[in-house]
């Protein structure tokens, strides 16, 4: 019988060296089928000393040139609505879907097959039936199913793998908590933030949320899934485990998924898609354990081939061992640390939003915290940090950003636990 | 470099064994592609379209089991 922890005991299981076989020959076909059908994809291939036997193993992958997500972007908006990246026509797709728009820029339309559409469900698999989410399970989804690909494929999976879906979408908060409670939902699937609210409002309408039926959390969309004092308050408020994954428009699905084992990261499936972590200023690769950009290459969606595409996320990758579930598969410790475009130098150090948020969840009482960065000027030439609540504010000076940490849970010593919280800080 | 210290150019093989059962599965996926490649436009659109969706999901074992499945957006998935 095979193993049943795993959605693919084959590959999930794979010795590197054979895990490093198969990505190999999968990348020699996506390279086949994009010089056969991707032509702007090819050109590209082709300007960077690109040939489709010039690309024959995983170390032959540094010669593809990056794919950006301004690239593709402005193929896009040269050649709308989905840009020179298909290799089938538009008719042949049987779902259209858009990036969130939370950049701030247009967001990026991608087109599936029916094929693509069904590979995204089941990269979702992995990530449901490696948090033990089974067919017997009920499945609410906290989301609203409208074009942003979000948790579509999440709940195409959960139809596959056999369990009972509940949308939960066009539905107020209220109503949400009152349908997964009184529908007996064992798992749900929401952002980290979101949960955080559903929690919120299920203890203002007298609904015990630790005592309900719900077991597992399925996170996404936002870093905090692994932030380790936000995913504890989650947990906390719901009485359940809470499992982060993470994906994008632009592969359709995750490319990543923590399993029941929760080693504090997430596994990269790794038969799927061959992720490197690279130096976001040069490009060039990093070592396991240290912070750098994600890159990846897919090899499930044949709409749209993508290779080398540079994603932004900062991820810290360590080897499969770090967990003790047996998978082959490398580990993002922390999940996705932040985004590139969100890190602010503050005096000389590099400050994230995520790194922020660790520290202030750590404060049990605040349920909520603001961070705003703004850049030098003539009348604000020191790093600053303000607190405020309803009750009561104060402000900060820290010395070097260095000492945001201590500063900030000073603060918050100083505050009596808040009620409400806002950083803002300049330099 | 690959992580297990293999140079350019160093081609592994990339097979596993897998069972007769799922064997019987990559054969139904090949005969069924074949039929949808040869029959698909004669099929009345309760089988043609039902087989494309059962050819999707085969899709994902012949592609879970390590083989080539290829492209099929040529019968219409």
């Amino acid at each position: 019988m095979p193993d049943s922890r795993y959605w693919n005991p084959h590959t999930e299981t794979l010795p590197l060296d054979r895990l490093e076989a198969l990505q190999e020959r999968k990348l020699r076909d996506l390279l086949d089928w994009t010089f056969a059908r991707a032509p702007w994809q090819a050109r590209r291939l082709r300007e960077g000393g690109v040939e489709p036997l010039s690309v024959q193993t995983l170390a032959d992958l540094r010669r593809i040139p990056f794919l950006t997500r301004a690239d593709w972007m402005a193929a896009q908006e040269a050649d709308p609505p989905y840009g020179p990246v298909l290799t089938q026509p538009p008719e042949a797709a049987i779902r259209y879907h858009t990036t969130s728009g939370t950049s701030g820029g247009r967001p990026l339309a991608v087109l599936d097959g029916a094929k693509d559409w069904e590979w995204i469900a089941e990269m979702w698999c992995y990530a449901f039936w490696g948090f033990g989410v089974r067919p017997v399970d009920t499945v609410f989804f906290a989301f609203g199913y409208g074009t942003f690909v979000g948790f579509w494929g999440a709940q195409y999976a959960c139809e596959k793998l056999g369990a009972l879906v509940l949308p939960g979408g066009n539905m107020s908060t209220e109503a949400r908590v009152r349908m997964l409670a009184d529908c007996d939902a064992t798992v749900v699937c929401s952002t980290p933030t979101y949960a955080l609210r559903m929690a919120q409002e299920a203890r203002r309408l007298g609904i015990d949320l630790p005592g309900s039926a719900v077991q597992r959390l399925i996170l996404s969309g936002e870093p905090a899934g692994s932030i380790p004092a936000t995913k504890a308050l989650i947990e906390a408020q719901w009485g359940a485990k809470a499992g982060d994954t993470a994906g994008m428009t632009e592969l359709g699905t995750v490319m990543m998924f923590e399993c029941d084992h929760q080693p504090g990261g997430a596994h990269i499936i790794e038969d799927h898609y061959v992720e490197e972590v690279v130096d976001p200023a040069t490009g060039e690769a990093v070592g396991y354990g240290e912070l750098g950009e994600r890159v990846v290459t897919s090899f499930g969606r044949g709409f749209i081939p993508v290779l080398r595409y540079r994603t932004g996320d900062l991820v810290c990758r360590v080897s499969a061992d770090r967990c003790s579930c047996g998978r082959g598969f490398d580990v993002y410790d922390g999940g996705i640390r932040g985004r590139a475009d969100d890190m602010k130098v503050i005096r000389g150090t590099n400050v994230y939003p995520g790194a922020v948020e660790a520290i202030v969840r750590r404060v049990a009482t605040w349920r909520s915290s603001r961070c705003a960065c703004t850049p030098p000027t003539a009348s604000a030439t020191r790093s600053r940090c303000r607190w405020s609540s309803p009750s009561a504010a104060t402000t900060c000076w820290p010395s070097s950003a260095a000492s945001w940490p201590r500063r900030t849970r000073a603060c918050g010593s100083a505050f009596g636990a808040p009620r409400r919280a806002a950083c803002r800080a300049s330099s | 470099m690959g992580r297990d210290g293999r140079a350019e150019g160093d081609v592994m093989d990339d097979s596993f064994e897998i069972s007769a059962a799922e064997t019987e599965l990559l054969d139904v996926y090949e005969r069924l592609h074949a039929i949808l490649a040869e029959h698909g436009e004669e099929l009345p659109p309760f089988a043609q379209r039902n087989a494309i969706k059962a050819l999707a999901a085969l899709w994902q074992v012949a592609n879970g089991l390590g083989r080539q499945p290829g492209q099929v957006y040529d019968v219409g998935a």
